[in-house]
């Protein structure tokens, strides 16, 4: 009975993840017959990729996913450094709470939210204008790299905030002050206790923040302009036409890429060590 | 209001996804309802839910799902979603006869069963057998639309940054470098601008309805070297972007549909919708009778009273009021003829709009091909034109 009860959420994954992303990546070797597609085995489609527009779709995603990523991490870590260690815990909670906030409210809302702002005639431009702060509205806060990343980065930076905040809190403050009555310094603490003691959270974050980006194709719509295209977006392009096994071959890079990145966390560092210390430092 | 729109679109385009795996499950119980059409709609054909007229001389309800304009959303709907054994009819901008037909998903027309379709001179006029129109419900010869409404698109402006614009050259001004915004789509900011290059001598292309791979890398060249010069501040991709586009002079001109210039103007906003001398875009919606299995004798009679009523006067007017769109010829003599359905204000607008889109047609320019030949080909360039 225990083990039919554990295995349920076993076959949750199965039926719900896996099947579906199996399904994906043999799409992607099979070929097009008329508006359906049929069993085979080609690589058509991943000659297309690399062919085509769509490898510099590709590098431009990872770029961008990349940058992204580091810049939710410089400002999340920071964040979630001052709540675990120097916030005190009801400080925490509340702060962490509104951290919550914005998952209540559906992204692309926020991001179409965000056009209001820093359009030419939106609030901070017409705030700087009558401050007499600049002449011109500023072209570069709306549909440009800027607001691509602004986008980007509100919208996943939240999530990395939590796994951080849960790996630094779960560092067990006697080493620091081993450190400290050794006579390091606190930045010496810092990069060779602390730092090293969060790279899970670290590498949880970069998973949640780099995934998510890469696959992002609603804020480039909404915040890039001129075409800002990535991954997401000639995904969802390449199905207009119904080329199926492409839009399963560019979805196949995302997974590849997704597990390798799980795959490193998982060798590189103990989940269940990790893990442990979470459902320590909750008791 | 954005987040209205996009709630009210993304719940309906569930509603619909549910509707059509549900029955695509348990046809037995979808077709149980009986007297009731299942009529999959871009939003556009919606009589505001009023469909009391058609069920009071057939008997039968309509149900109304709205689907996606996109090519590939109403394929998908027929092919991948088990619709084909859900809907009797799917009323979208036409055009998709070629992938409709040669995968058997709808049926020819006999117009033998539309009383209304001989009392409807736009269809002869503009859409009929050997004119360029005819691609928009025809195929092979035969007829496979019924085309419920009629519309030329150009591009908007604001007069008061521009003055008075009568070009697609205008996109492409340098003097409105940055304030342009082009419609995410190949098959009308594509082929507006071939149509533009065509007429201003600036490249060789046969047939801005249907392209070849180089004549439409050509376009695609020239676009991407306007959008390296920074002409182009957006390309948008929903109604409510644009209209925001237009409302908060966050661009000049914009490539897009006489609907918005309608909502911008109501927002106060003083945009104009150009009349090109290069011609129109020039469109129509296709109500195709879909070829569903599960459809017995009576209810095709139905759909073909429903296809009837579609090109009937109360509808007519009732979409041209709502939409801002040409619909049929009996729409402006039901519209006068009735003042205690459509005040005199209305059927002024009626007539108004009803003239302006038939000027567009006798004007010409090139009809929207939403499933050309190289369609694959234009997908492609298209994202080469936007990942440039």
């Amino acid at each position: 009975m225990r083990q039919a009860l554990l295995s349920l959420p076993l076959l949750f994954i199965v039926i719900f993840m896996v099947v579906p992303l199996g399904v994906t990546i043999m799409v992607s070797f099979w070929e097009r017959a008329g508006l359906r597609f049929k069993p085979a085995f080609t690589l058509k489609s991943y000659e297309t990729i690399v062919e085509g527009a769509r490898l510099d779709v590709l590098i431009r995603s990872i770029a961008a996913a990349v940058e992204a990523t580091t810049l939710s991490l410089l400002i999340a870590y920071p964040i979630a450094y001052v709540l675990a260690r120097k916030a005190s815990p009801a400080v925490a909670r509340l702060i962490l709470l509104l951290f919550t906030v914005p998952f209540l409210i559906n992204y692309v809302v926020r991001n179409v939210a965000w056009t209001s702002l820093l359009g030419r005639t939106g609030t901070i431009n017409s705030f700087l204008i009558q401050a007499g702060i600049v002449d011109q509205p500023l072209d570069w806060l709306l549909y440009s790299n800027f607001s691509v990343f602004l986008g980007l980065i509100s919208t996943y930076m939240p999530f990395m905030i939590f796994p951080l905040f849960l790996s630094l809190a779960a560092i067990d403050r006697q080493y620091l002050e081993a450190s400290a009555d050794l006579g390091a310094s606190a930045v010496a603490t810092f990069l060779r206790i602390t730092l090293p003691l969060s790279l899970p959270g670290i590498f949880a974050a970069v998973v949640f923040g780099f995934v998510g980006c890469l696959g992002e194709s609603a804020v480039p719509i909404i915040m890039g302009g001129v075409g800002y295209e990535l991954l997401g977006n000639t995904i969802t392009s390449s199905m207009d036409v119904l080329n199926y096994p492409l839009a399963a071959a560019l979805s196949t890079v995302v997974i590849v890429m997704m597990l390798l990145l799980m795959v490193s966390w998982y060798l590189v560092f103990d989940l269940k060590t990790f893990l442990g210390k979470i459902l320590e430092w909750r008791s | 209001m954005s987040s209205g729109y996009l709630n009210r679109r993304d719940a309906m385009r569930l509603a619909a996804m549910a509707m059509v795996s549900g029955s695509a499950m348990l046809p037995g119980i979808a077709r149980a309802a009986g007297g009731t059409i299942n009529f999959a709609d871009i939003g556009v054909g919606d009589p505001n839910g009023d469909w009391s007229k058609y069920t009071a001389a057939s008997g039968y309800n309509v149900n109304l799902v709205s689907i996606g304009n996109a090519p590939s959303a109403i394929l998908n709907v027929l092919v991948s979603s088990g619709g084909q054994g859900t809907y009797d009819i799917i009323n979208i901008v036409g055009g998709m006869q070629k992938p409709l037909v040669e995968n058997d998903l709808v049926e020819k027309i006999d117009t033998s069963k539309i009383p209304n379709w001989a009392k409807d001179g736009f269809i002869d006029e503009f859409l009929g057998k050997g004119k360029p129109g005819f691609q928009f419900i025809g195929f092979n010869d035969e007829i496979y639309g019924v085309p419920t409404v009629l519309q030329g698109d150009s591009f908007a402006y604001l007069p008061e940054k521009t003055g008075k614009l009568d070009s697609y050259a205008a996109l492409f001004d340098p003097q409105w470098k940055g304030y342009v915004a082009l419609e995410d789509n190949y098959t009308t900011a594509a082929q507006k601008t071939a149509l533009y290059l065509k007429k201003a001598g600036l490249a060789q292309i046969g047939n801005p309805d249907d392209m070849t791979k180089e004549e439409f890398k050509t376009v695609i060249d020239f676009l991407i070297d306007q959008k390296k010069k920074g002409q182009f501040r957006v390309i948008w991709n929903s109604f409510e972007q644009a209209v925001n586009l237009i409302v908060n002079k966050e661009v000049y001109v914009i490539d897009c549909w006489e609907p918005m210039v309608f909502v911008a103007k109501s927002k106060g906003v003083d945009a104009v919708y150009a009349d090109p001398k290069e011609g129109y875009l020039l469109w129509a919606m296709a109500a195709y009778l879909v070829k569903n299995p599960n459809r017995s004798a009576e209810q095709t009679t139905a759909a073909y009273q429903l296809l009837d009523f579609m090109l009937g006067g109360w509808y007519g007017a009732t979409l041209t009021n709502l939409r801002g769109y040409m619909t049929n010829p009996q729409a402006v003599e039901y519209a006068a003829a009735n003042p205690s359905e459509f005040p005199a204000d209305q059927a002024k607008r009626v007539a108004e709009i009803t003239d302006n889109v038939k000027r567009k047609f006798q004007a010409g320019g090139t009809w929207q091909n939403r499933w050309p030949t190289e369609v694959e080909f234009y997908e492609a360039e298209w994202s080469r034109f936007k990942a440039a």
